[in-house]
């Protein structure tokens, strides 16, 4: 589903964000990405995401060489990837529901799929009942719930997750934790930089190592050190 | 989009009238001085190209008398190229350019009473070398009159010429300002919605959907500023013409009257122009600040 072949990315020519790193996750896995602050981990979702371009090598996502692809595709591309925040990226002057609804409006999808498919998502997040409060109505893990709906509701194969649970105290990111585990039983693809020890250590899954742009360790059923 | 559009002028209103307004200004200017153009070439349509005399035929010139003419005006090594116009064109010439609006001076004429001519670009342009091949037509057989590009008529050029140019250079540059000020005010619309345009690229709407709506609002601010300057050349056009209609008005600058046909005409090009203007500014801005 995501492959990267040596793929180095350089930052104003002096930064090394990633070197060399190589990997290859399949589909329905979920992957953390760990590491120090600015040992590369936002630098991979991003080029995932081509939100950023690599220096040198190859990344694929979802079979495709994304290097390749011409810049009026990549739209369509990003459709296929769901991307969740430690800060949301909510729109603070629409309600939860208009949220979630404003991404499948700005990729033209009938209202009468949005009317179907908004409340169901919020439905999965556990929102049902808080579809007309604003963002700053919310607590810190409900506003994620819809961070994590809107990302979700176009039913990506892939989901990045940039430090998810960076803002929130533990108990509120167990929850986080189990719904972002539902998405993936689903079958989506979850990629997720932590700095969250615990989470790691409990959910024991593969785990990818960034140390200064190095992939340090690739490891199935991993904790976080 | 057209919400969308309409919600983004509203939000920036004091900078979408500063544009609008500039738009306007600059496009009346441009109108004004392609008016003025039309006028002075309306009244001055003979003399066009470089015609420095005209010699004026007898109506009732015979062919061996025209003929005599004719090859003098060819011989002559003064002259670089002349126009022969006839009584059918010189009548409609006197019907629709000198005296469009005056159908009872009009009725007065038939065109068998108006001369043909002879238009003139002699190879030397001084006042004496013109005067000496002008005058040598004079006494021909069968010639009625030599007139000479006067003084006055180089007099009206010069002075709209300079008027024009003035009116035309204030024009470009305030519609440069204009094209700025849409540039800038789609600018700042980018930046109110950043949140929304990187929610909008993180989710995959497609480049145009997230451009669209933003040069349409520059295209909005560019036509509606075009209006507004139509609409004042249009008036400046019906005050000039009721200026005319007034008695104490010298009968030479009704020449100077522009048809209405010719200012839907202008307006047409300041509606273009003003569109131009507003998708380019817009263009601008949403290239260098949506990065899309």
């Amino acid at each position: 589903m995501i492959k990267l072949e040596s793929v180095t990315k350089v930052y104003k020519g002096e930064v090394l964000a990633l070197h060399q790193a190589s990997c290859d996750i399949q589909k329905g896995e979920f992957v953390f990405l760990v590491g120090q602050s600015g040992s590369g981990k936002s630098t991979f979702l991003r080029l995932l995401n081509k939100e950023e371009e690599p220096d040198n090598g190859k990344i694929f996502v979802a079979g495709k060489d994304i290097a390749r692809l011409r810049r009026w595709r990549v739209p369509q591309m990003r459709r296929q990837i769901g991307s969740i925040f430690q800060d949301f990226k909510l729109l603070p002057n629409k309600t939860v529901s208009q949220n979630v609804a404003f991404a499948l409006e700005v990729i033209g999808r009938p209202r009468h799929v949005i009317k179907t498919q908004v409340p169901a998502i919020l439905d999965l997040v556990g929102l049902q009942t808080k579809m007309n409060r604003f963002p700053h109505e919310l607590s810190g893990g409900e506003q994620q719930r819809v961070s994590i709906a809107r990302a979700f509701v176009n039913r990506p194969l892939i989901l990045l997750a940039d430090e998810p649970t960076g803002n929130l105290d533990p108990a509120t990111s167990v929850g986080i934790m189990r719904l972002l585990e539902r998405i993936n039983e689903i079958g989506t693809t979850v990629v997720m930089a932590t700095h969250d020890r615990g989470i790691v250590d409990t959910m024991r899954r593969r785990v990818i190592e960034l140390n200064n742009g190095e992939i340090v360790r690739d490891q199935a059923r991993g904790v976080y050190e | 989009m057209a919400r969308e559009t309409l919600r983004n002028l509203r939000r920036n209103l004091t900078l979408t009238l500063a544009s609008i307004l500039t738009v306007a200004v600059s496009l009346s200017l441009l109108g004004i001085a392609l008016l003025l153009q039309r006028g002075v070439s309306n009244a001055t349509d003979r003399w066009q190209d470089g015609v420095e005399f005209i010699v004026f035929l007898e109506p009732e010139i015979t062919d061996n008398q025209l003929g005599l003419v004719q090859g003098e005006i060819e011989r002559s090594a003064a002259i670089e190229s002349y126009r022969y116009v006839d009584q059918e064109e010189s009548y409609r010439e006197f019907n629709e350019d000198f005296f469009p609006e005056n159908p009872e001076i009009t009725q007065l004429v038939t065109k068998e009473i108006i001369p043909p001519s002879y238009r003139i670009i002699p190879k030397q342009l001084s006042a004496e070398a013109i005067e000496i091949v002008a005058s040598g037509f004079e006494t021909k057989p069968g010639v009625k009159k030599v007139v000479r590009a006067t003084d006055e008529i180089q007099k009206i050029e010069k002075a709209t010429d300079v008027i024009r140019w003035i009116v035309l250079g204030a024009g470009v540059i305030l519609l440069g300002t204009g094209l700025l000020l849409i540039l800038n005010t789609i600018r700042m619309a980018i930046f109110a919605r950043r949140r929304e345009i990187e929610v909008m690229k993180l989710v995959g709407a497609s480049n145009s959907f997230i451009l669209v709506p933003f040069m349409l609002e520059g295209t909005f601010q560019g036509l509606v500023g075009a209006a507004l300057g139509t609409a004042s050349v249009y008036g400046a056009n019906r005050a000039f013409e009721e200026w005319l209609a007034s008695d104490n008005v010298l009968n030479i600058l009704q020449s100077f009257a522009v048809g209405a046909g010719d200012v839907w005409e202008i307006g047409g090009l300041l509606l273009l122009v003003g569109a131009l203007v507003g998708s380019v500014g817009s263009a601008i801005a949403a290239f260098r600040f949506l990065d899309a």
